[in-house]
């Protein structure tokens, strides 16, 4: 720290300066989003760009806020039709009706943390079984693994879709959640960090009586910890952006995310620049806030495990 | 004799106790591995050798391997692919590369001027790409995207420039707001990364009269690999998911110079209805990358 | 480090928890897919009521014991992409049919079209959805997944439906695929502050709305030549706004787009290429690659160009950004035909209707048909439905609907110079969704520079391979 400040020679005063200009181009976009939304029509649609909104108005979010309405909650049960009497989805909702903007922030919250959830549970324990365990099929399921852990969505697309569909799951946020849960870089991830766990800890809960169970959970699971942590930031925010699986799996305006409702809004109302920004600053502002707050925490936790990797 | 047979038996008893408990903890992520990735990967390879489309009365008839045939008499086909790889060659280093020179620019700051970078560097990964889309694309705008309008008064260009709708230009507007959402992840690794290095290592080598460069190469990044690695992989799993832009911004035009391949499989499905030549294009794309990601992991392996 | 991630994991745990013991505190709530289910039993006394007005009505009387819950998917045709608009004539359906719980999603120009084909590919298509006969009939219906809807063409309602636009309705196996509500002639639009500050509107009749090819270029290039940069754009990012385009190429030199039985492509014609060669060559129009047509409109009404390709009578009645019939800066907006050499415009028609498709329910399927019966064929409701879309009844009988509206004078006008030039309704040629798509390439490669008649060549070439296809 001490030596940075006496030395402050000529290339690192131009690199701070190249770097803020940098973090002005990085910020800008945001900066953009979150004033135009305060913006008047006429100060938005300015050929030349207004800085700096004149005035501040709330007309873009009145406009959002009286689109159309949805309840705050509501879930499908996976396989609902399945079980259920009349053969129809089983579908619980709840909460005061509210504007569907505000719905699709509650239904992205939840798919991103349940994938987030399912993900590190069920990749934790897999990665454990195959970095710890010696198993008829290991090889060949760990290069199975490897070899899909990168595959776009894309490429499944038709049949995927068509399972969705027979297992009635299409137009449910399960459709999103459950691909994002199989996606098998978790369990990559979690098998490197298993490695570390050493084989004597294991074996000497095993002699001390303890049952798989409670050796995973007792002796892994806190070793590994930090690769969890930085395993459910990766999920968290990669199922927040995976705007592929929500727009080919969701179509009921209450069952939209935040992502394809304001992808929907830029393509209903083109010329409504100002309700689009309202939208993306509704989208935006609240991962933003969260981010900040925990920010230490974000950043560590991601850290702590690629260092370990 | 009756010893080692015991020993046998008891270790085949102990063999299948593992295997036994090793696919328990391996079943609730093989439920979704397989029922969600594995089974319609056999679905998409079964389907792509029929001609295949949407309606009621369409009969998939089976083709065998024209699908693959027509593939690669497809010039769309050819340039997606070209494409695809472009983006992911050029952002994966690009990113890499950028992300360390910023890490390593900021690192020693003080706590907030480097939770102030860090943060900002960060946003765009947090904003959310479909709202950045829009942005951007606001910024591109042919008549009065912010581009021009800069370019313009500082007179670095006459007259204002399709972005999106030159062909020379929009694949590299793609690339440029690919990069913007994919450099926090990896700045905030490395900030963490080389903030963990040993600084007793670091000052031994400076005591030895190593230079910047030397103290980089030698002390540095040997220790940071594990994290580049970490990285590497990541970011050509960003690179290769990368659909929202081009859906948004282009539709894979002007004239296929944004087709990706993952764009074209869902442009084939769903505006030309061919899903078997899609599921074709996606066995394909499949088959490059598991190869890809193969090799990627065998060198990191050997490392 | 470890307490913070647990805490990071308990706060996601614990909000899955709240969430999902909210979902289970109220299981009360009835196992459907919208919470629309309390219209119905609030209204439960109306079905009575009604019929005891009305007994003599079958309909009512067959109706009340229709119950199904339907879908209805709709692209924003006039104020029928406008929940307001459409929750009110739901609730006049309602009224009548207390039983049948209609959901609606409203759709885009931009993704409804695969919206609606992942949807088929999910196992849920909507029930009803709204548009016209190139994606209804042409599209989806060729593909055998609509129900024939002639029985409402049988109706007296059904009986006064223009010929030509009872023609666009019916496919190549003589079932209807759709039942029209409206329709409209698309044209273009001028802004005439500039066409005036240019000196330009010599090259035009703007009490007849129409001016000649060679008219049309001059004026384009006095408006360039007053400093007007970008004069018209073709707008060719995709999806949307086709007809605008297509409608000014065939009309500057009297190409076709198609042969005359709507069996095949004819776009590769020497009118078109002349065509488009002059559109390339003219300064002031631009082939935008990036631009969509709504985007153009955009950009029209914002000053940014002088005239747009992409209009109709909801356009120039539309006061969401300035008053009607002006730009965002009050400059005036003259609705026009597209040029023609012959002084024989064809504008090509929307034609928007409902079209139901087949989701193997019988009962949905009736439920659906009501409501379309509903909609277009009753006499107290149609006018309102008409209203709504913002065009033009398709049956001779309806008159008067925007009599004592604000938009009235304009409406008028379009009848009387815009509505009699429309032309063929060929959009319901074999292959239209693929045509479609290689028709925007094949302009973005015309923008690009890729020659003319090679380009035009190909596109046909495309286009009868998919219409050879179906």
């Amino acid at each position: 720290m001490n030596s940075g400040v006496k030395r402050t020679s000529p290339y690192k005063v131009i690199t701070l300066i190249i770097l803020v200009i940098l973090a002005i181009l990085f910020a800008f976009p945001l900066y953009w989003i979150v004033t135009g939304a305060f913006k008047t029509a006429a100060s938005i649609n300015a050929t030349t760009p207004d800085w700096f909104p004149k005035e501040w108005v709330m007309d873009n979010f009145n406009k959002l806020f009286s689109r159309q309405t949805a309840p705050l909650w509501e879930l499908a049960i996976p396989f609902g039709s399945k079980f259920s009497a009349d053969g129809n989805p089983i579908v619980f909702s709840a909460g005061p009706v509210v504007p569907a903007s505000i719905r699709w922030l509650v239904n992205t919250v939840f798919m991103a943390v349940m994938a987030m959830v399912l993900t590190c549970i069920t990749s934790a324990m897999a990665g454990y079984a195959l970095a710890k365990k010696r198993f008829k099929g290991r090889t060949m399921l760990f290069t199975l693994i490897v070899c899909a852990m990168a595959l776009p969505k894309q490429v499944i697309l038709i049949p995927l879709l068509r399972e969705m569909s027979s297992l009635s799951l299409y137009n449910t946020i399960w459709a999103v959640i459950f691909p994002t849960v199989g996606w098998p870089f978790g369990v990559f991830l979690m098998k490197q960090f298993s490695e570390g766990v050493p084989g004597e800890m294991l074996e000497a809960a095993r002699i001390d009586g303890a049952g798989e169970a409670k050796t995973f959970v007792e002796i892994v699971v806190p070793m590994i910890k930090p690769g969890i942590g930085a395993l459910a930031i990766f999920t968290f925010i990669n199922s927040w952006n995976d705007y592929f699986m929500q727009l080919i799996m969701l179509s009921s305006t209450s069952r939209l995310t935040i992502s394809l409702g304001i992808a929907k809004l830029q393509a209903e109302n083109s010329t409504d620049f100002g309700l689009i920004m309202a939208g993306a600053t509704l989208a935006a502002v609240p991962i933003i806030v969260v981010f900040v707050a925990f920010q230490k925490y974000f950043t560590q936790g991601i850290a702590m495990g690629a260092v370990k990797g | 004799m009756a010893k080692s047979s015991n020993t046998t038996s008891r270790s085949k008893a102990l063999v299948r106790r593992e295997t036994c408990s090793a696919y328990l903890f391996l079943l609730p992520n093989l439920v979704f591995f397989v029922g969600f990735v594995i089974i319609p990967m056999v679905l998409c390879v079964y389907t792509s050798f029929f001609d295949s489309t949407m309606g009621k009365d369409a009969k998939d008839i089976f083709i065998g391997l024209e699908n693959y045939v027509n593939l690669w008499k497809d010039e769309i086909f050819l340039r997606s692919l070209k494409n695809t790889f472009i983006i992911v060659l050029v952002s994966v280093p690009v990113v890499c590369i950028f992300s360390l020179w910023v890490s390593s620019a900021i690192y020693n700051l003080k706590g907030s001027a480097l939770s102030a970078f860090r943060c900002i560097f960060y946003l765009p990964v947090v904003t959310g790409s479909v709202a950045v889309t829009v942005v951007w694309k606001w910024m591109f705008n042919n008549y009065y995207g912010i581009f021009n309008y800069i370019g313009q008064a500082f007179g670095l260009i006459d007259k204002n420039i399709n972005w999106l709708g030159d062909e020379r230009f929009a694949l590299w507007c793609i690339i440029l707001i690919l990069f913007t959402t994919s450099v926090g992840q990896p700045i905030v690794l490395y900030v963490s990364a080389l903030g963990n290095v040993d600084t007793s290592l670091v000052e031994a080598s400076q005591v030895d009269g190593a230079n910047h460069f030397q103290l980089f190469w030698k002390i540095k990044w040997p220790l940071i690999m594990p994290t580049t690695l970490y990285i590497l992989v990541i970011t050509t799993i960003n690179s290769f998911q990368c659909f929202a832009l081009i859906q948004l911004l282009t539709s894979g035009g002007p004239n296929h110079s944004t087709d990706t391949v993952m764009y074209y499989i869902y442009y084939t499905a769903f505006k030309l209805y061919r899903y078997g030549y899609a599921n074709a294009m996606g066995v394909v794309l499949a088959i490059f990358i598991a190869v890809l990601s193969a090799v990627q992991f065998k060198l990191a392996k050997e490392k | 480090m470890k307490k913070t991630m647990k805490k990071l994991f308990a706060m996601g745990l614990s909000l899955t928890m709240v969430l999902s013991l909210a979902a289970c505190g109220s299981k009360e709530a009835p196992a459907q897919e919208q919470p629309a289910t309390e219209e119905p039993a609030q209204t439960e006394s109306a079905p009575a009521e009604a019929e005891a007005e009305a007994p003599a009505e079958d309909a009512a009387e067959s109706a009340s014991d229709l119950s199904a819950s339907i879908t209805l998917w709709t692209y924003p045709i006039g104020n029928w992409g406008n929940s307001e608009t459409v929750d009110g004539l739901i609730a006049s359906f309602n009224q009548k049919y207390p039983g049948i719980t209609v959901t609606v999603e409203y759709l885009d120009y931009t993704n409804g079209d695969d919206q609606v084909n992942t949807a088929i590919e999910g196992g849920q298509a909507p029930d009803i959805v709204m548009e016209g006969p190139e994606r209804l009939v042409a599209n989806w219906g060729a593909r055998g997944l609509m129900v024939d809807l002639s029985e409402l063409f049988a109706t007296e309602a059904g009986g006064e439906i223009y010929d030509s636009v009872e023609a666009a309705c019916k496919a190549a196996n003589g079932a209807y695929y759709e039942y029209p509500l409206c329709m409209v002639a698309h044209c273009m639009a001028i802004n005439q502050n500039m066409f005036e500050a240019a000196d330009a509107m010599q090259y035009l009749d703007a009490e007849t709305h129409t001016w000649t090819t060679e008219n049309f270029l001059k004026a384009v290039q006095a408006v360039y030549d007053s400093g007007q940069q970008n004069v018209g754009a073709i707008y060719c990012s995709g999806q949307g706004g086709d007809q605008g385009t297509r409608a000014l190429i065939n009309n500057l030199y009297s190409g076709t787009f198609t042969d005359a039985e709507h069996t095949k492509y004819t776009a590769d014609s020497e009118a078109n290429i002349k065509a488009l060669e002059a559109l390339y060559a003219q300064d002031g129009i631009n082939f935008d690659a990036s631009i969509n047509g709504g985007e153009e409109i955009t950009l029209f009404r914002n000053g940014t160009l002088a005239m747009s390709f992409c209009w109709n009578a909801a356009q120039q009645t539309n006061s969401d950004n300035a008053a009607a019939g002006t730009t965002n800066n009050g400059d005036t907006i003259l609705p026009m035909l597209f040029p023609s050499d012959d002084g024989k415009t064809e504008l090509c028609g929307g034609i928007w209707g409902f079209g139901v498709f087949d989701n193997g329910d019988q009962a949905k399927i009736d439920a659906a048909k009501t409501f379309i019966d509903f909609i277009c064929n009753d006499p107290d409701q149609v006018n309102e439905s008409v209203k709504a879309s913002t065009y033009f009844p398709v049956r001779p009988t309806l008159t008067g609907i925007y009599d004592g509206m604000e938009t009235a004078d304009t409406m008028n006008t379009f009848s009387e110079h815009f509505m009699p030039s429309m032309g063929d309704y060929y959009q319901v040629v074999p292959g239209w969704a693929e045509a479609r798509t290689a028709w925007w390439n094949m302009l973005q490669r015309i923008g690009t520079g890729g020659d003319v008649a090679t380009e035009v060549g190909a596109f046909v070439t495309e286009a009868n391979a998919a219409a050879g296809a179906n």
